[in-house]
């Protein structure tokens, strides 16, 4: 199981760098710290944007300029200076540790018990890059010798890589990074990029609207099925692509696509602030099954040095009987400001989320979603698990509402808690608003712990304390682990176990 | 943040400014957008003794109440007062604009302290009469006793149009139990503005029934404080809306210490263009382990055009407790129709008995059975009016 995990993690490493294979000549560029109009000009000048898009980019600074900070969310930290961050391609050795000392413990203990080995450690943590050459080749007595020839040795990524592109291509979906669509489809991203997110719609799509680096595109044409869970093979958007990431999922008529992003392995992100956008557009009859696996750096003990997550994610059910799913499991981040949202404008359209929230040490999780009933006889369905241990704070934020024209619109709400330990907290703030009576809205949210007999029986049939937790949250959290795609569903399970340990005690 | 916003003509009136949907609290009723008119504070009404009359006997508990505290446009009236009031004194905090609003304008209120055990509900009435807009604020402080028992009844009657402002506290002492039952059957031109503040010791027993539906705007605010263990309260409470009612209630219940249970159960019927909120938010404090509480809001909506909005808020620190909410909108069901129909009953009654199945249950929590079946009554005949005006 371990090495299996292990040729896994290694295959995503080389996949990444396969990635990069393709930009070197923009990895060697990068812009002056700081914000203002001539970066944003700079990124779009390097990308060899179109005008509109320029225009796009510096119309969205300019609403930036204009907005607040939001604080209406349940997490507290301390302002973002964003003058001192590098909005475009930061040279990635400058915050890194030197060796794997210097490293968290905590992240390494994690690593060991995922199984990845030490090499694969150092790039995980951000102490090398990948084909860098580390300290610990000339220690030798590993039977890999460097990261890439592991890699080289287990998998042969190019050509797996070039044989699902080939795939993709005679089906002819388009997956390719967004500067890369906007290069080579520009009429296809105008007309959609920005019809869910606009640039002005909050504070951080704002700013990802100005800045964003790079993403995925993604287009299924008409009728297609996509022969493969996308990204589960690239997971291009786990590492360094840049904090912020813009993504453009574009499902047409009667297509279907699962999208996969993350990684189960705990990264080290050199930036600490993440704002990415995610649109996601399902024509009719389309369906995009959208599954997010967050496990980023969440702080040390105390919290310091953990990523913030403040994510805009919103599908558009745009045609009759179109179906947009996410699925989150979000374990990683200092803070996590996320809301994963369905506008369901078309006829029929159904919207999905479910999420796994679990929040340990000093981590702050303010998730949910929205589901926006616009269309007649539209439905929607949100199950949310959360699971706060530690000294951590998680919040499930909602809002379900019904348009007066969206006749029989239908929601079901469950909106569980598990609270391990008494020194978190475990929030419920959903907002409902019927303007329909022929809306049926079902809310239910409770809040619990593990019980002491629970505990007992799985401890007089032998298990430690931590396994009888594992196992224990590994049930309560059963409806949304089964709509993880198949090959994240074991992985996640004990992704789980790892992040709740040292909760209970 | 703060936006200076320029004062409307009803702020210029109280010279003082009203929360407005750009306050999380206040998203769904706009105060600076709906009290679209002046009403002066303060002013001096000579009531018509006839007019007072007929509206205290239009309390559908007139034949229950024992002793009777009656305060008309705002004042004590000693000629139908049966009691006098006490030396209590004021103690929350005061935080929420309705509460400033009350501090800024009261004019009189109840100071009751009950001790020993009061089997006839004691009634407070609250009266306004025909006149020009005003802004009537009234502020009762009642204190139960410890030990003691006692049902208590705010009655909100009136005519014409004004702002009623009404803020009350309660503080119940160790071992006491308190009923309590509070009634807008205010005039549908006028505005109700109510806060409570209800602070509860150990082994408490508090019953709350609140029946909204007189104003064409109603704000309720609710604060339920538990100080003491193994205290229990039920908060409950029916709306009956139509035409361009709006009615909004936001409770937020603190346990603030161990083994306290609090359920609330609220029961929303809305017609024609009515539209009705209910912000509920249960805190459990850290430390306050073994809490149970349970929230629970349902609407009914009749017309198309009516609107439910729910804000079921749980905020809990500690972890050795049973919390739970639940929200439900929809219309009829269309089975039970049917079914009652297949049994020979005419849509109309089908429809009524559906309806006053409905909000049935938020009255079963009242244990007083004479308030019971008089405030049963009242939602037959809103009912019956309702459906022959529709």
């Amino acid at each position: 199981m371990a090495d299996l995990q292990t040729i896994e993690l290694v295959k995503d490493i080389e996949v990444d760098k396969y990635k990069y294979g393709f930009e070197t000549e923009i990895e060697s560029d990068f812009a002056p710290k700081g914000l203002n109009e001539d970066i944003v000009r700079f990124i779009s000048a390097k990308k060899g944007e179109p005008a509109w898009m320029l225009e796009a980019r510096l119309e969205a600074y300019a609403r930036w300029l204009q907005m607040d900070e939001p604080t209406w969310a349940r997490v507290h930290y301390p302002k973002i200076d964003f003058q001192d961050l590098y909005y475009y391609a930061a040279p990635k050795s400058m915050s890194g540790p030197k060796s794997l000392d210097e490293v968290d413990p905590k992240l390494l203990e994690t690593y060991a018990k995922l199984g990845i080995p030490l090499k694969e450690q150092e790039i995980l943590a951000g102490v090398r890059k990948q084909g860098e050459k580390s300290e610990l080749d000339d220690a030798g007595g590993s039977e890999y010798s460097s990261g890439k020839v592991a890699v080289d040795a287990v998998f042969d990524s190019v050509s797996v890589v070039t044989t699902f592109k080939a795939e993709l291509a005679k089906a002819g979906v388009i997956f390719c990074s967004i500067s890369e669509a906007l290069r080579e489809h520009p009429e296809l991203v105008k007309k959609y990029l920005f019809s869910v997110v606009p640039q002005g719609d909050n504070y951080y799509a704002a700013l990802n609207s100005a800045v964003f680096s790079d993403g995925s595109f993604v287009y299924v044409p008409p009728g297609v099925r996509c022969p493969m869970e996308l990204s589960t093979y690239f997971r291009m958007n786990a590492k360094n692509t840049g904090q912020f990431e813009r993504t453009l999922i574009i499902a047409d008529k009667g297509s279907y696509v699962s999208y996969l992003e993350g990684c189960t392995a705990p990264t080290r992100e050199e930036s600490q602030l993440h704002a990415a956008v995610v649109e996601l557009i399902a024509l009719d009859d389309a369906e995009i099954k959208y599954s997010t696996v967050q496990n980023w750096y969440p702080g040390d003990a105390e919290g310091k040095g953990g990523i913030y997550n403040f994510v805009t994610k919103r599908g558009d059910c745009r045609g009759p009987r179109s179906k947009i799913s996410w699925t989150q499991v979000e374990t990683g981040s200092a803070i996590t400001w996320k809301y994963p949202s369905c506008i369901l404008r078309g006829e029929e359209s159904r919207g999905e989320f479910y999420s796994i929230a679990i929040s340990n040490g000093r981590q702050q999780v303010d998730s949910g979603t929205k589901m926006i009933h616009l269309g007649k006889n539209t439905s929607s369905r949100i199950i949310s698990k959360g699971i706060a241990a530690g000294r951590s704070d998680n919040t499930y934020r909602g809002l379900v509402s019904a348009h007066r024209k969206a006749t029989n619109a239908r929601n079901f709400t469950q909106c569980d808690s598990l609270l391990i330990g008494d020194k978190c907290g475990a929030h419920t703030v959903p907002y409902i608003e019927a303007k329909t009576s022929t809306a049926q809205f079902e809310h239910e949210a409770t809040t619990s712990k593990i019980s002491d007999d629970q505990m007992f029986y799985c401890m007089s049939r032998g298990l430690t304390q931590e396994e009888a937790v594992a196992l224990i949250v590994n049930g309560f959290v059963r409806d949304v682990l089964q709509q993880l795609p198949m090959e994240f569903m074991a992985e996640t399970q004990k992704l789980i176990g790892i992040s709740l340990e040292g909760s209970v005690g | 943040m703060s936006i200076a916003l320029a004062r409307t003509a009803a702020e210029e009136a109280l010279d003082f400014s009203l929360p407005h949907r750009r306050m999380e609290e206040w998203r769904w009723t706009d105060l600076r957008q709906m009290i679209d008119k002046p009403y002066p504070p303060r002013q001096m009404v000579t009531a018509e003794q006839g007019e007072v009359e007929r509206l205290l006997k239009s309390s559908p508990f007139a034949a229950i109440a024992g002793a009777r505290m009656v305060f008309v446009n705002g004042h004590y009236d000693s000629k139908h007062s049966k009691l006098v009031n006490s030396a209590v004194e004021p103690q929350a905090e005061i935080t929420e604009p309705v509460q400033q609003m009350n501090a800024a304008f009261a004019t009189d209120g109840a100071r009751l302290v009950l001790s020993g055990s009061i089997d006839t509900p004691v009634e407070l009435v609250f009266i306004a009469t025909d006149a020009a807009p005003r802004t009537i604020a009234t502020h009762n402080v009642i204190e139960v006793a410890g030990g003691a028992s006692a049902t208590i009844i705010e009655t909100h009657i009136g005519k014409g149009s004004y702002l009623a402002n009404s803020v009350t506290e309660i503080r119940i002492g160790e071992g006491a139990r308190l009923d309590r039952v509070k009634a807008d059957l205010e005039s549908h031109d006028a505005t109700h503005l109510a806060h409570a503040h209800v602070t509860l010791s150990a082994n408490v027993t508090y019953r709350e029934f609140t029946l909204s539906t007189g104003a064409k705007l109603n704000r309720q605010n609710g604060t339920y404080a538990f100080k003491g263990e193994h205290t229990d309260a039920k908060i409950s409470g029916a709306y009956l809306l139509a035409g361009k009612q709006h009615a909004d209630s936001r409770l937020v219940v603190d346990h603030q210490v161990p083994n306290c249970a609090s359920r609330e159960l609220f029961k929303c019927v809305m017609d024609d263009h009515a539209r009705s909120i209910f912000q509920g938010k249960v805190i459990v404090r850290p430390h306050a382990q073994k809490t149970d509480g349970k929230q629970s809001s349902h609407a009914l909506l009749l017309s198309e055009t009516a609107e439910f909005d729910a804000k079921p808020e749980l905020e809990i620190f500690a972890d050795d407790v049973a919390c739970g909410h639940g929200a439900t909108a929809g219309d009829l069901n269309e089975d039970h129709l049917f079914y009652l129909e297949s049994r020979g009953i005419t849509p109309a009654e089908a429809k009524a008995l559906l309806i006053a199945a409905f909000v049935g249950e938020a009255f079963e929590t009242i244990d007083h059975d004479g308030i019971r079946e008089a405030l049963t009554d009242y939602a037959a005949r809103w009912l019956t009016e309702h459906r022959r005006k529709g």
